[in-house]
């Protein structure tokens, strides 16, 4: 009985001096309640939420009376279930390098003689340029125009003369990248975020931590010196652990590697980037946190708001609006389109340099933020 | 007091947390080469006040000039000239004793050929050398001191500040810190300024001693000075089996008793010659019906002159006092 009681006071008092030390850390009660609702919210709306606004090109060459049937019906769902929005374009060619340069996600082409084919019933035939290396974007978009296309055939067609049906002809523009393949450019932000996590900052916060910040303190190293000097020893180490994700991202699904070294050195400058920009972020918020823990509780309140609604796993055009604003400031979905840019479609410096510029800027802002916040005294 | 330059110039200096001054309107002056103490129990602002000198914590009030730099305007320029060892260890543990020295050296921009030889040169002084590649985290709290001792005398520093730098070490340890420093001082011209609730580390070491208590400074001038603030020379201190009032009036009556403190149930007397009044007070003592446990006689050290001042041990660390049995103001008698 004298026994029982003592165990049950040695682990009350375990329990006692857990609960003392977390009632002790605010950020970490916050977060720990914050953290469920954040996950549902994001976690939620990344990936169940129906697509929306997908950039659709048109190019209407004919100017018979099916293919402006088409379009009504293609403005039906613009309006309806908004899963695209119609883009009016001059000509095929603008329309398909407007699909390569990332501005829509697939161009529709009606042949001049769309009209004319379907009341001769001489095999109609409309063509859909897709950017197949957003698999999830580019399965909606086909279902879409092929329903706006079939619709036009029940309609001017009685149903016993099922004597033609109009084609689509897909022409997906890439070579195809299945599911696995496109997980990849996230692997490696999902790396460059880990590696940003476990250097950099929270070195500073462990040797504060330990109490030997105190040391550095009192030599004449400037701001700038502590904290450019941990986010370089933080990239040169998540550059290379990233590297060598993507090196084995790409051999384990089977990505044909790209054939020029502007590519290879636009992935090298991307992952760079991202990796600054996430280290200086880090810096930025976590600077002056005296507890380890509050970095770990940071970290992964920063991995769901940045990875998730990234574009990493599902197309940030099926997040609600207010996740897509975030998605526009957020460094993880600029660097994960311009890999997949990259490493799917080999796009050039002239495709991506809107999302290096992005990057380069937040990694000056974040860093100059990190420097004016980070405190040398006591 | 010899007129130098000064190294180290405090007026008016005050650090409040709330409405709390830790370090209260303190004021003093260090010449250069000199040895400063600051001696005074845990928590009476030591380590705040050195913070402040060495740029750490930004003063509520009042300033600092350390080699004729602001502390706060001129902070930069203040850590080029000095060192410090805080009173915690800094020291890396994953890092071995000679790359710890390195890599602090380069903070100051000290270039690759210098710093191997004076590392080379450090780490024997500090009886290191054949340890220097082992991982700090092997090092006992000795070795590490040692090592940051080391460390610290890299950049050759104008002036040194030391907080508390035996506290935690045995007494072995301690007396090699102390060697340590002495050998130190001769071979380089160098203020110290270090703070220690030890008094024979502020006797042994300083030629100037502030004691500091509660965020003031209660009294400053050489160990010599300040003991002759004392009446009597030496100190007869015995440990009772029961310390009553009248046992302590029958002692304070006596006439070669300049002065007497009580606490718990010992008791301390201010005498000229204590092996001869040593006899007397046993005496009294026996006929008022108290039981002398053990009695040791001394000549007066710098913890009689804080409990002289301070009117409590140095060993407390609460408000506890004890009582002054002798009332009114202390007198002073010669010889």
């Amino acid at each position: 009985m004298n026994g029982l009681r003592e165990t049950a006071l040695r682990l009350s008092a375990v329990v006692d001096r857990d609960w003392k030390k977390f009632r002790r850390n605010p950020v970490v009660i916050a977060m720990s309640v914050l953290m469920p609702i954040i996950y549902l919210m994001i976690l939620g709306n990344s990936f169940q939420g129906k697509l929306r606004g997908l950039p659709l090109a048109v190019v209407n060459q004919d100017s018979g009376p099916y293919s402006r049937s088409v379009l009504d019906n293609l403005r039906a769902i613009a309006a309806g279930p908004r899963t695209l929005v119609i883009r009016a374009a001059t000509d095929e060619a603008a329309a398909v390098a407007g699909v390569r340069n990332g501005i829509y996600k697939a161009a529709l082409v009606i042949p001049p003689d769309f009209s004319k084919k379907v009341v001769l019933k001489a095999g109609p035939e409309v063509g859909l340029f897709l950017d197949n290396t957003d698999g999830i974007s580019a399965q909606a978009l086909r279902g879409a125009v092929n329903g706006a296309v079939g619709a036009i055939a029940s309609d001017y067609v009685p149903i016993r003369e099922r004597a033609y049906e109009i084609h689509l002809r897909d022409n997906n523009l890439y070579r195809q990248v299945d599911y696995f393949q496109s997980l990849v450019p996230g692997v490696v932000i999902m790396s460059i975020f880990l590696g940003a996590m476990t250097t950099g900052v929270f070195n500073i916060v462990m040797d504060r931590f330990v109490g030997v910040e105190e040391a550095y303190l009192l030599t004449p190293l400037t701001k700038t010196d502590i904290v450019a000097g941990l986010i370089i020893s933080g990239l040169s180490i998540t550059t290379a652990v990233a590297v060598l994700v993507l090196a084995a991202g790409v051999a384990i699904t089977g990505i044909p590697l790209p054939g020029s070294v502007e590519q290879y050195a636009l992935m090298l400058l991307l992952i760079v980037l991202a990796t600054l920009s996430l280290l200086s972020l880090m810096f930025a918020i976590l600077g002056r946190a005296r507890h380890p823990r509050i970095v770990g509780v940071m970290s992964g309140f920063l991995n769901v708001i940045l990875f998730f609604p990234s574009g990493a796993m599902y197309p940030v055009a099926s997040l609600p609006g207010w996740l897509r604003g975030l998605a526009r400031i957020n460094p993880e979905a600029y660097a994960v389109s311009a890999l997949k840019a990259v490493l799917f479609k080999g796009a050039h410096l002239a495709t991506v340099w809107g999302d290096i510029a992005f990057l380069a800027a937040f990694t000056a802002v974040m860093m100059t933020a990190a420097i004016v916040l980070f405190k040398r005294t006591l | 007091m010899t007129e130098g330059r000064k190294a180290v110039q405090v007026s008016g200096i005050t650090k409040k947390y709330g409405e709390a001054a830790v370090v209260d309107n303190v004021a003093f002056e260090v010449c250069e080469g000199e040895i400063f103490g600051f001696l005074g129990p845990n928590g009476a602002g030591k380590t705040t006040l050195v913070r402040m000198l060495t740029t750490l914590i930004v003063p509520t009030r009042g300033s600092a000039k350390i080699a004729g730099f602001d502390v706060v305007r001129e902070a930069g320029a203040v850590r080029r000239q000095i060192g410090v060892i805080p009173q915690a260890m800094t020291s890396d543990t994953d890092l071995t004793g000679y790359e710890n020295i390195d890599i602090y050296a380069r903070f100051y921009g000290i270039p690759a050929r210098e710093r191997k030889e004076r590392i080379q040169y450090l780490l024997e002084t500090v009886g290191l050398a054949a340890r220097a590649n082992d991982l700090v985290a092997a090092y006992s709290g000795g070795m590490r001191r040692r090592l940051e001792i080391a460390r610290v005398l890299m950049h050759r520093p104008k002036i040194l500040f030391l907080d508390e730098p035996t506290s935690g070490l045995d007494p072995q340890s301690r007396r090699a810190v102390w060697e340590l420093l002495d050998k130190i001082r001769q071979e380089d011209t160098m203020t110290l300024f270090l703070t220690t609730h030890y008094m024979e580390e502020a006797e042994a070491l300083c030629t100037r001693v502030a004691i500091i208590d509660a965020g003031k400074i209660v009294i400053l001038g050489s160990p010599q000075e300040l003991k002759q603030h004392l009446p009597g020379k030496d100190v007869i201190s015995l440990t009772l089996e029961k310390l009553s009032d009248a046992i302590g009036d029958s002692v304070k009556n006596l006439p070669f008793a300049h002065q007497v403190f009580a606490e718990d149930n010992s008791i301390r007397v201010a005498v000229d010659m204590g092996a001869r009044d040593l006899p007397a007070i046993m005496e009294v003592i026996r006929s008022a019906g108290g039981k002398v446990l053990s009695a040791t006689v001394h000549e007066q050290s710098l913890e009689d002159v804080f409990i002289y001042f301070t009117g409590r041990s140095i060993r407390d660390e609460g408000p506890k006092k004890v009582s002054l049995l002798s009332a009114g103001m202390p007198r002073r008698t010669g010889g």
